[in-house]
């Protein structure tokens, strides 16, 4: 039983890692419909930031993280400049936009590892690290390091801001309008290329915490991008690509399938790297629009 | 690639009078002769070179039939490429088959596991297409690490060689002639494939699917046939790799091969052939010539070299080309080659 709590303490941790990555897709997605990839490398960019101000230039961690923020919304902001709105602007394919920011993902992750060589980079914990045991429950306690209840925290706090910017924000309803109907919202005077750059923007910032969290347990390292991104899309996908709780109701049910694969099924633990992917395959056949269904327009 | 060039033109004007086939033909066979010539004059460590070349271009070229030319993106062309070279070697070494057995069997592996990704992946569009076919090569990449004995797990599986064909063992320059061989058969199948009503049913889908479908396009039929026919030609020289090297291992077949293919493509002039072989040679042959001055970093100019494409060279090298030539036939949707 203990085992097993501590298990849903680490798979939650792991799951909202993925929920940010797949909201960092869907701030995205959802207004423009351009599925940026390079995501995962914006949180490698994330942990790289968390290295070089936390580890080396030892900023206090809110300064810290102030600053990796400001980074971060200039990433997002530069890379929809230079590999997105060009593309929108000369009315390019749909699939142009994806291609250009397949290329920035090369582009960021040869540069982190010009930059900063092929090591991994250690990234400090928030708090002197320490177990945390809540319980007793059921005759055991939800034990685990503090840094994933710090994950959990921290999630759950982006994503609420998220649901309050597109509940109860006009910035958010934009973001809405442009999902439901692109040319509907121009005509009602929504500046589209703004709400891009924006979405852009926070994607970075969303998908650059999720990798500032992380860094801790696993280091900051030039490949650890990709399989974020595979992470977080499928969470996308699993939860539901039209909503923000979608996102990590996906990450949580992705993490908790992989830890419980891992944990309990009599395969070799290899084979736990394949259920994202088989996940991904059988919800993009079987039920492209995840679990949670985009809201429609309300006539 | 004077050879390729010259085999364009000739089996073009070959379709229009029939003495033209057997001239055609003979260009082939011309340049089947210069290719494989190439090989006796180049030491051990050049052949290397130029047989991986060779199958890069022979992968390009399928691919650019698969995404350039159908629209369809997908990831899991360099997949099929190693589950050619892993299928003939399990099935020569490990099941102990002969020869020709192995690769009828190693074919029909790959029509088969294109067939099982196609015929679902109809329903997905665009981008999806992406995903899931990235999902399909990164399992075949766990299934590799986790095959025990049959696929070697992490270090793969090695000291095999290839058995005699027809009593002559195929060694040097010799089995780059294979490679020649195979790569112009591709090139001839795919060119073939495009100058039929198939190949323009297959240019009206990546244009608008709706428009095709109202044509008379079975859209979906003609997307599995493209799927299944270019994966078996990446799995065929993907068994043509296993004895280039002598061995197959996971890290061979890693991901990021699956966005080089697209970025030759894509570099060289997506949709067309001259820009998938353009494409290959030069993304292949530029980490020899960056090599020296940035070490391995070369990708970091992949990065910049495909971005700049997209943004101010749509239609690829290939594009540059034609405007030199002042003859924009591309953008008509008339394919030159």
């Amino acid at each position: 039983m203990q085992d097993f709590l501590e298990l849903i303490v680490g798979a939650s941790a792991t799951g909202c890692i993925y929920g940010l990555v797949a909201l960092s897709f869907l701030l995205m997605t959802r207004p423009t419909g351009v599925i940026n990839f390079a995501v995962g490398e914006w949180a490698m960019v994330g942990a790289f930031a968390g290295f070089l101000f936390l580890s080396e230039w030892e900023w206090p961690y809110p300064l810290g993280v102030a600053a990796i923020v400001l980074v971060l919304l200039a990433t997002g902001w530069a890379t929809e400049r230079i590999a997105v709105r060009p593309l929108v602007e000369r009315g390019a394919p749909e699939l142009a936009p994806i291609l250009a920011l397949l290329g920035m993902l090369v582009i960021f992750r040869e540069s982190i590892s010009l930059w900063f060589g092929p090591d991994p980079h250690p990234v400090p914990y928030p708090f002197e690290f320490a177990r945390v045991e809540i319980g007793p429950l059921f005759g055991a306690s939800l034990a685990g390091s503090n840094q994933s209840f710090v994950i959990i925290a921290s999630t759950l706090v982006i994503f609420f801001l998220a649901w309050w910017f597109f509940e109860r924000t006009l910035w958010g309803k934009c973001f809405e309008a442009v999902a439901i109907n692109r040319r509907g919202a121009a005509l009602m005077g929504i500046n589209l290329s703004r709400v891009t750059s924006l979405s852009f923007a926070a994607g970075a910032v969303v998908a650059g915490l999720g990798g500032l969290l992380v860094a801790p347990n696993i280091s900051a390292h030039y490949l650890m991008g990709i399989p974020l991104a595979i992470q977080g899309f499928t969470a996308l996908v699993v939860g539901g690509p039209g909503r923000v709780e979608g996102a990590l109701l996906g990450g949580l049910l992705l993490a908790f399938a992989e830890q419980l694969t891992v944990r309990y099924a009599p395969v070799p633990p290899g084979y736990a790297f394949g259920v994202p992917l088989i996940l991904l395959i059988v919800f993009l056949l079987v039920r492209p629009t995840g679990l949670l269904k985009a809201r429609e327009a309300r006539v | 690639m004077s050879g390729d060039a010259s085999v364009l033109r000739a089996s073009g004007s070959g379709e229009q009078a029939g003495r033209g086939v057997w001239a055609g033909l003979a260009l082939w066979l011309l340049a089947a002769m210069l290719l494989s010539g190439v090989a006796f004059f180049l030491s051990s460590y050049y052949n290397d070179v130029y047989r991986k070349l060779l199958l890069w271009v022979a992968l390009a070229l399928s691919y650019n039939f698969l995404f350039g030319i159908s629209g369809q993106i997908a990831f899991s062309h360099f997949a099929f490429y190693g589950i050619g070279a892993y299928s003939v070697v399990i099935l020569l070494f490990q099941a102990n088959l002969p020869l020709p057995l192995a690769i009828v069997l190693g074919v029909l592996l790959c029509v088969v596991l294109a067939l099982v990704v196609a015929i679902p992946s109809t329903r997905l569009e665009g981008f999806y297409l992406g995903l899931a076919t990235l999902a399909f090569a990164q399992l075949f990449l766990v299934v590799l690490n986790e095959g025990g004995s049959v696929t070697g797990g992490a270090g793969g599986l090695a000291n095999y060689r290839l058995p005699p064909v027809f009593g002559m063992h195929l060694t040097g320059p010799w089995y780059t002639v294979v490679i020649v061989v195979v790569t112009l058969a591709t090139f001839a199948i795919l060119l073939r494939l495009d100058r039929s009503w198939f190949g323009r049913a297959c240019r009206a889908i990546q244009d608008n699917e709706v428009a095709a479908a109202a044509m008379g396009v079975n859209v979906a039929r003609t997307k599995i046939i493209v799927f299944t026919v270019t994966s078996a030609l990446a799995g065929i020289a993907g068994m043509v790799y296993a004895f280039v090297d002598n061995t197959v291992n996971p890290p061979i077949f890693g991901l990021e091969n699956a966005f080089l293919i697209l970025f030759m493509v894509i570099v060289g002039g997506s949709g067309r052939h001259a820009g998938a072989i353009i494409g290959a040679v030069l993304l292949y042959l530029l980490p020899f010539v960056l090599s020296p001055l940035i070490g391995h970093h070369h990708a970091l100019v992949f990065g910049v070299v495909m971005l700049g494409v997209i943004l101010f060279q749509p239609k690829g090298l290939i594009g540059i080309y034609d405007s030199l030539r002042g003859r924009r036939r591309a953008a008509a949707g008339k394919a030159p080659g």
